[in-house]
């Protein structure tokens, strides 16, 4: 059997990363359903050994894989396969892994249940928002945990969200290729930017699909399919391409830095411009998601973190290079 | 001159002789014949002396008639002197004749007193041998007289009674009390009689003894016979006894052999021997049982593990004995078979000097260290031999034969190597049927391999005794890893069979041999043997296939696989583990340490159209309990690997990680096969929902033939890798 767990952690995919509101605990989440509380402060310590960059617990959370997972000032949210399901911080770091309560958003029967690939929260409202599989946008109200509604336009499956604070707007990318902005206090689509079209950044040979997503006032970025581009949102127009070939699976801003990645080992670091300022090379082949630890709470645990087709985590401590990897 | 005259006249004489005797009778019938031979008549007429007068005279006279011729002739007168002369002649002439005539009486007279002498000699001769005849007899009869005189009778060395007794003791009519008192002879006579009668009577019995005594033989040769012949019908009602012996389960007469022998093994096979045999037994009343009920009531049973159905077998312990047995019919064949091979007699002599050896060794070691200059020549040598008697094992060896379902049969020889502590084990099998053997199966079932890793990481190529490496250091082999060929593999189980336990990381530590640490191992391990052989049969065969291009998919696997299957396996050949490790898609397996030396290597190619995948094969000695594991390169539109690709990743993981569910019947030796069906499907599935790309003019060249809910899946983008079975559409997984 330890053929069989070895397999296992050489075709591991870690989906998703959270940190925990204290900022000192690291959730991933794999393909095999599982999660994984590593203790950033245990391996960023000056004492660190081996066994820190293990995960303190693994729990099998889902049957599917874990898509994606958020904190809330208390919980972990993860989704994968359908539901989400909320588990206590608190708990978790007690070793104690039961789940809190899961939800399943109203779908339409269908043959299989479709994926959840990316929550959202909008903490001013309270909401969960949900997308994936069903080409929908639920909202959950996180106080009484019922679905209130959801939006519809997506042709194709929901793979990432982003939210534009200042004005209560979600932005979702699909597999259709189009990046919809959603009004939340009007449940609305307000906008449409359909990139493919575009001929700056479309790539057909890649497909149409966006992976990515990510927005600051009124800048968005996006990739996956097409090339990673800038764009201006109230113009809707691209501004600048990124000459990146692969296709990007997760997109960041950093400052005024755009950090970006996906197929192929590194983490890239834009400038605004489209000049790329660095690619610091991580250990897994191909990267899905990156995590920035930015809480407050814990200063010295600010790492960006980045993990994808192996079962290794990233972290890196500054954004020059990688300091070590967490690992299944 | 005179005897010459004789010799020439001889026949003449002879003649003469004969003639006389007629002469004699004729000599009245012709005087004129008679005087012609009268001559020796005449003989006896004549004196010799006067004869020898006459002679005397006539050499006189002729001596005077020469000397008067001599005179004559010198006077010299011829006329006158030749008729005296001539007288005198005459004369002479006529003396001559008388001459000759007293010379031929002297012959006959000599001729006679020979015959006289002759005559006389004879008659002297004739009575010297009647006297010496005489003699003769005289001297035989004065022997024949001495000798008649020292005759001893035979009676004289018989012992007889003594007077006494015997006139005491014979009757009156032998006796003769009257006749024989005054005769000597007589009384000799009756005492011989009596002797006689009562020799005769002792005869008597003693024949009669003699013949009791041949009568006792013969009873006690009767009585032999019946027991001799009592043997043999032992020996065919043991015979007879075998089957009964076996159909009740009860081998007690080879049993019985083999503990004999079994007193002469080392301690470590004579654990394995009694475990195994144990086991073998146990297991013999207990497979019956499971081969009917068993697996009846689990007809596919799925992932689940092997403990679970060991749990469920009844123990050999718990099984109702006598009554169940009866019941069954007999059992030809026992799974496992236990016997010793090897001389008995040399292990005898082994046991004999246990210690002596072995103090040799460290003393001619000490020797050797101080001499070592002088001997530098010898040393490889001396080291040669040292090492030999290191990794000498003991002269038995213990034998099993493991039978599987399909008669293959695992032969494994367990051999103990005596200076080392360890055991060591061949394997060899053989099957009911040949097989056919496929270029790629080659080291499938080689004695080297077959048994590797049957735990996992037990490659049986160290020693697994922690002490041997200092005795290694002292002769010079570096690991026992050259050696294995020659003395077999010393895996851990087979020390743990052996009853040997070796501390991990303590150097130095008395190992004694345990029966519980055997029997705890017995079971597992010859679970794990048979299943090895099996699964390694089973590769055979479908390496066979494979080797065609044809992906043996059996009937109950079919449920596994959509109808159609398009892309077609092309190539299925062996490679080395250096080729694998230098692949470029192969990076992950290495660097996980999932492609060790004792693995086997293949290359598999799977095509559709132009696109080609190549599958690098692991495949761990323990299959199909340890799956083999793909790495899998596309060439179509560009090279695409794990590395670069999420499904070829997916795909990969598919094979590799979902293993399970494509293992088949139990006990999933299909794995392989199946496996490379799946990759067949799966080339098809990331073909066909490959994303037409718009700006390319044309069809696409897989047109989407699978039914699929969804294209993609996830973040990753995964396709719908995963068959459902009765619908056959593709869905995610």
């Amino acid at each position: 059997m330890e053929v069989f767990q070895a397999l296992q952690r050489l075709h591991m995919t870690i989906f998703s990363q959270s940190v925990s509101p204290c900022g000192k605990f690291l959730a991933a989440g794999n393909n095999y359903g599982q999660i994984a509380i590593f203790s950033l402060s245990a391996a960023l310590s000056s004492e660190a050994k081996e066994e820190s960059k293990k995960p303190m617990v693994t729990f099998q959370a889902h049957d599917g894989p874990v898509y994606s997972m958020v904190s809330t000032d208390r919980h972990l949210l993860s989704a994968g396969d359908g539901e989400v399901k909320a588990w206590l911080w608190a708990e978790i770091l007690k070793k104690g892994c039961k789940e809190l309560w899961r939800r399943q958003p109203p779908y339409r029967t269908s043959l299989e249940v479709p994926e959840i690939n990316a929550l959202l929260l909008v903490p001013k409202e309270n909401l969960l928002i949900l997308a994936g599989g069903d080409c929908q946008l639920h909202a959950m109200d996180l106080e009484t945990g019922t679905f209130m509604w959801a939006l519809r336009g997506h042709t194709d499956y929901i793979h990432c969200l982003a939210l534009r604070e200042r004005s209560p707007e979600v932005l979702s990318g699909g597999e259709d290729g189009a990046v919809r902005l959603w009004d939340l206090r009007t449940a609305k689509e307000v906008q449409t930017i359909e990139v493919y079209k575009h001929e700056e950044c479309s790539r057909p040979h890649n497909g149409r699909w966006i992976g990515c997503l990510a927005t600051d006032s009124d800048w968005m970025v996006c990739g996956g399919g097409p090339a990673l581009t800038l764009w201006h949102l109230r113009s809707s127009t691209p501004t600048t391409v990124f000459p990146m070939r692969a296709p990007q699976k997760h997109v960041t801003f950093y400052q005024d830095l755009i950090l970006s990645a996906g197929q192929g080992r590194c983490v890239n670091q834009w400038q605004l411009s489209g000049e790329l300022k660095a690619q610091v090379p991580g250990s897994s082949p191909g990267l899905l998601s990156l995590s920035l630890n930015q809480q407050p709470a814990a200063p010295e645990c600010k790492v960006l973190t980045a993990a994808g087709n192996s079962c290794r985590v990233d972290v890196f401590t500054n954004l020059g290079y990688r300091a070590f990897s967490l690992s299944f | 001159m005179s005897s010459e005259s004789s010799k020439k006249r001889k026949p003449k004489v002879i003649r003469s002789d004969g003639a006389p005797a007629e002469g004699k009778r004729t000599r009245s019938d012709t005087e004129q014949e008679g005087k012609y031979y009268s001559e020796e008549a005449e003989v006896d007429l004549r004196d010799p002396g006067r004869d020898y007068e006459l002679y005397k005279y006539t050499c006189q006279e002729l001596q005077r008639l020469m000397a008067e011729i001599q005179d004559l002739k010198s006077r010299g007168g011829k006329d006158a002197q030749a008729v005296e002369i001539e007288d005198r002649r005459i004369q002479s002439c006529v003396h001559f004749m008388t001459l000759k005539k007293l010379n031929r009486l002297a012959h006959i007279r000599l001729k006679k007193g020979r015959d006289q002498t002759h005559e006389a000699k004879q008659k002297v001769d004739a009575y010297h041998l009647q006297l010496q005849n005489l003699l003769y007899e005289v001297m035989h009869l004065q022997k024949e007289i001495t000798k008649c005189l020292e005759f001893k009778s035979k009676h004289e060395e018989i012992d007889l009674v003594s007077l006494e007794e015997f006139y005491k003791e014979a009757p009156p009519d032998i006796s003769k009390a009257e006749v024989t008192m005054g005769d000597p002879h007589q009384q000799t006579l009756a005492r011989l009689d009596w002797e006689l009668e009562q020799r005769k009577r002792l005869a008597e019995k003693y024949r009669e003894c003699l013949s009791n005594k041949e009568k006792i033989l013969k009873e006690i040769e009767v009585k032999k016979e019946y027991l001799s012949s009592l043997q043999p019908r032992l020996n065919s009602i043991m015979q007879a006894s075998l089957p009964v012996q076996e159909y009740l389960f009860m081998p007690f007469d080879q049993a019985h052999k083999q503990y004999e022998t079994a007193r002469h093994l080392p301690p470590p096979l004579y654990v394995l021997f009694v475990q195994a045999t144990a086991y073998g037994q146990a297991c013999g009343e207990c497979e019956a049982g499971r081969e009917e009920g068993l697996w009846e009531q689990r007809p596919r049973p799925g992932g689940t593990g092997s403990t679970a159905c060991r749990g469920k077998l009844p123990g050999p312990a718990q099984k109702p004995s006598a009554h169940r047995k009866s019941s069954q019919p007999p059992r030809q064949d026992k799974m496992l078979s236990v016997a010793i091979e090897g001389s008995v007699d040399e292990a005898k002599a082994l046991f004999k000097p246990p210690e002596d050896s072995q103090d040799d060794e460290s003393d001619s070691d000490a020797e050797e260290e101080q001499t070592t200059k002088r001997r530098r020549p010898t040393l490889g040598v001396q080291l040669d031999d040292k090492r030999k008697e290191m990794l000498k094992r003991h002269p038995l060896s213990v034998l099993l034969d493991l039978k599987c379902k399909d008669d293959s049969v695992l032969h494994l020889t367990f051999y103990y190597l005596m200076n080392l502590n360890i055991m060591t084990v061949k394997a060899r099998v053989t099957t009911a049927t040949e097989l056919i053997t496929p270029i790629s199966a080659g080291d499938l079932l080689s004695p080297d391999s077959v048994l590797s890793c049957l735990y996992p990481g037990d490659h049986g190529k160290k020693t697994p005794n922690p002490a041997n490496q200092y005795q290694f250091d002292k002769v010079g082999i570096l690991t026992l890893r050259d050696y294995v060929l020659d003395l077999g593999h010393p895996y851990l189980w087979v020390q743990k069979l052996g009853g040997l336990h070796f501390p991990k990381e303590q150097p130095q530590h008395t190992v004694i041999t345990d029966h519980s640490l055997s029997a705890s191992h017995m079971e597992t391990t010859m679970k794990l043997l048979k299943t090895r052989v099996q699964s390694r049969l089973a590769l055979h065969k479908q390496f066979a296939s494979l080797e065609h291009g044809i992906v043996p998919v059996t009937s109950d696997c079919h449920y596994l696989f959509p109808a159609k299957v398009v892309s077609r396996l092309v190539k299925w050949v062996t490679i080395a583990h250096e080729d694998y490790t230098e692949l470029h898609f192969t990076k992950d397996i290495v660097e996980a340490g999932l492609a060790g030396d004792t693995n086997l290597y293949y290359m598999a190619l799977v095509e559709r159209g132009t696109a080609k995948l190549q599958a690098a094969v692991v495949l761990n000695p323990g299959y199909s309990s340890i799956p083999p594991i793909f790495q899998l390169c596309l060439n179509w539109k560009g090279e695409k690997t794990n590395n670069n690709d999420d499904n070829i990743r997916a795909m990969e993981s598919e094979v590799n990680v979902c293993y399970k569910e494509l293992c088949g019947p139990r006990p999933g030796h299909q794995l392989l096969t199946n496996q490379l069906q799946r990759l067949c499907v799966l080339l098809d599935v990331y073909l066909e929902t490959e994303s037409h790309d718009d700006s390319v003019e044309g069809p696409k060249e897989f047109p989407q033939e699978k039914m699929c809910l969804r294209l993609f899946r996830g973040p990753s983008r995964i396709k719908p890798f995963k068959y459902n079975h009765p619908q056959g559409f593709f869905s995610h997984r």
